[in-house]
């Protein structure tokens, strides 16, 4: 017999969404990559309650929901402190917690990040759409119900018998600053920019705007000595992508972006900085530093 | 007709065909990502096949970008070179034309469907007949899926049709609305935001997410739209729902 426990979300929080590795493969249909923003700290809370990595989290977004939580199941949660809390009761990131039936997990003030992953062990009763069970952007209401958490909502989970609690030593869990460095490659446009903006461009930090989301960051400058000379024929889009728009101002591009776009690309965020991406918010820092793709194969 | 390969980030490679939006250039695209979806390449994630380039995303530990530029140049010199010995280096004949799919597509250009017909046809001077008669007097050509999952850009449409984009964007276009804007002509496949002048719609889900393959049109498709009238149009979306 499987037993199954309910997640019943008192409150939805502010966009908690169900993500997994992504949808890849069907950009040439227009459809967004997705995915959690933070892979690794996803990863890691699968890891902790012994799911494989493929399956569900949900990736919560600064403000957290509040859910009851109905059976006896294990959960673990990574990522930006939020702080958690049971029954009131504050709880450690990064460590496999027992929770018992009628608990009730919400989280609180925002320590640090921006970006916390709740992982639960056993098999989410939700189906994928297009290999994948991540929230579809724009038009996911039909193509993956659920996947956006409502107030009210419940998801069932079969859960699988309790693994022995593990931890991440303190010293090994991430830090997340309010500014932070990150490494790029130059964009396929990179050449057509005057070495002036191209010096402005990393000369300086920039704070994200309040409109930047899953879609992509908006930054809070606009680069000066910038005219665009052509029109850039629209072409596809990758996560890390950094697009400057007709009036300078620099986008990146993140998970839920659209397929193709038609702006120049000044440059593209390393794979492995796009985590620490992921936790900044609006208000904090980025400051991009170029290097070499040999850099990163050494 | 490869103009340039470059990285694209870490784990992706920007192949740069000539920097135009053309049919025969739009071809040459869709032809070099069938062969290099023939040619089955480890490690590669994904393709975008857009206007005049095509994205790759690789997986640099199973294959570096040095190699998997070399095969890309490989497969490109073989299916281009060969086309272009006939001509003074342009692209002749389109590789793909055989496997190219032919799509007739039903469209009423009637109200309560067609949102800007009347607007658009006082504006050019054009009556609505005409109008219809010059959107279904061509076969265009699929040039890439973008901006929504499943919208379809079409061109080109001819010059007495094109036109400029809603000054004001429409908040809700529905779903199937037959558009054009620019030298494009398109389909929405959701009710979304949107700024393209709207002929009519069609009676065919153009994306729905319950079937196997929920996408209608793929880049490369030949589209050529057909008018019904109101009553065939309620006809078809019944068949459809079936």
């Amino acid at each position: 017999m499987f037993q199954t426990i309910r997640l019943h979300f008192l409150k939805a929080g502010l966009q908690t969404l169900i993500q997994d590795q992504g949808r890849v493969g069907y950009q040439s249909y227009g459809v967004p990559v997705s995915g959690v923003m933070d892979k690794k700290s996803a990863a890691l809370a699968n890891e902790l309650v012994g799911n494989p990595t493929d399956t569900p989290v949900l990736e919560i977004t600064l403000l957290g929901p509040k859910i009851q939580i109905q059976g006896d199941c294990q959960i673990a949660i990574t990522g930006a402190d939020l702080s958690p809390k049971i029954n009131k009761e504050a709880i450690p990131l990064y460590t496999t917690i027992t929770v018992k039936d009628g608990d009730t997990l919400s989280f609180g003030a925002i320590k640090n990040g921006c970006r916390a992953y709740i992982a639960v062990r056993g098999k989410w009763q939700l189906s994928k759409w297009l290999n994948s069970y991540s929230a579809l952007p724009y038009s996911g209401k039909e193509a993956t119900p659920k996947s956006v958490i409502e107030k009210g909502q419940e998801l069932i989970i079969e859960v699988a018998s309790p693994i022995a609690k593990k931890s991440i030593p303190k010293a090994e869990q991430p830090v997340y600053k309010n500014s932070e460095r990150i490494r790029v490659l130059p964009g396929p446009e990179f050449e057509e920019f005057s070495s002036y903006t191209i010096a402005y461009f990393f000369s300086r930090g920039y704070q994200l705007t309040n409109d930047s989301n899953r879609m992509g960051y908006r930054l809070d400058a606009n680069l000066i000595d910038f005219k665009p000379k052509r029109e850039v024929i629209s072409s596809g889009i990758i996560p890390g992508t950094i697009q400057i728009t007709s009036s300078g101002q620099p986008v990146i591009l993140m998970a839920d972006a659209q397929t193709v776009g038609g702006y120049y690309r000044i440059a593209n965020v390393i794979s492995a900085d796009m985590d620490k991406l992921a936790q900044l918010k609006p208000g904090d820092e980025v400051w991009f530093s170029l290097i070499r793709l040999a850099e990163i194969l050494d | 007709m490869i103009q340039s390969i470059k990285i694209y980030g870490d784990q992706a490679i920007l192949i740069n065909f000539e920097q135009q939006i053309d049919t025969t250039i739009n071809a040459a695209v869709v032809a070099l990502q069938k062969a290099i979806e023939h040619a089955n390449i480890d490690g590669v994630r994904y393709m975008i096949p857009a206007y005049c380039s095509l994205t790759i995303g690789y997986n640099p530990t199973v294959i570096e970008y040095g190699i998997l530029q070399e095969v890309i140049k490989q497969i490109g010199a073989t299916l281009f070179e060969s086309e272009t010995n006939n001509a003074q280096g342009t692209f002749q004949k389109s590789p793909n034309k055989k496997s190219s799919r032919q799509l007739k597509i039903p469209v009423c250009y009637e109200a309560p469907y067609a949102l800007d017909l009347e607007a658009l046809s006082k504006e050019k001077g054009l009556t609505k007949e005409k109008i219809i008669a010059l959107h279904t007097s061509q076969t265009y050509k699929v040039y890439l899926l973008g901006f929504l999952p499943g919208f379809v850009f079409m061109g080109k449409i001819v010059p007495e049709l094109e036109c400029n984009r809603k000054v004001t964007p429409r908040l809700r276009v529905p779903a199937s609305s037959v558009g054009i804007a620019g030298f494009q002509t398109g389909i929405y496949p959701t009710v979304s935001p949107g700024g393209w002048q709207i002929l009519g719609q069609t009676p065919l889900k153009i994306f729905d997410p319950h079937k196997e393959n929920p996408f209608l049109f793929q880049a490369g498709d030949e589209v050529s739209f057909y008018a019904i009238t109101n009553e065939e149009f309620l006809k078809i979306e019944q068949e459809e729902k079936q």
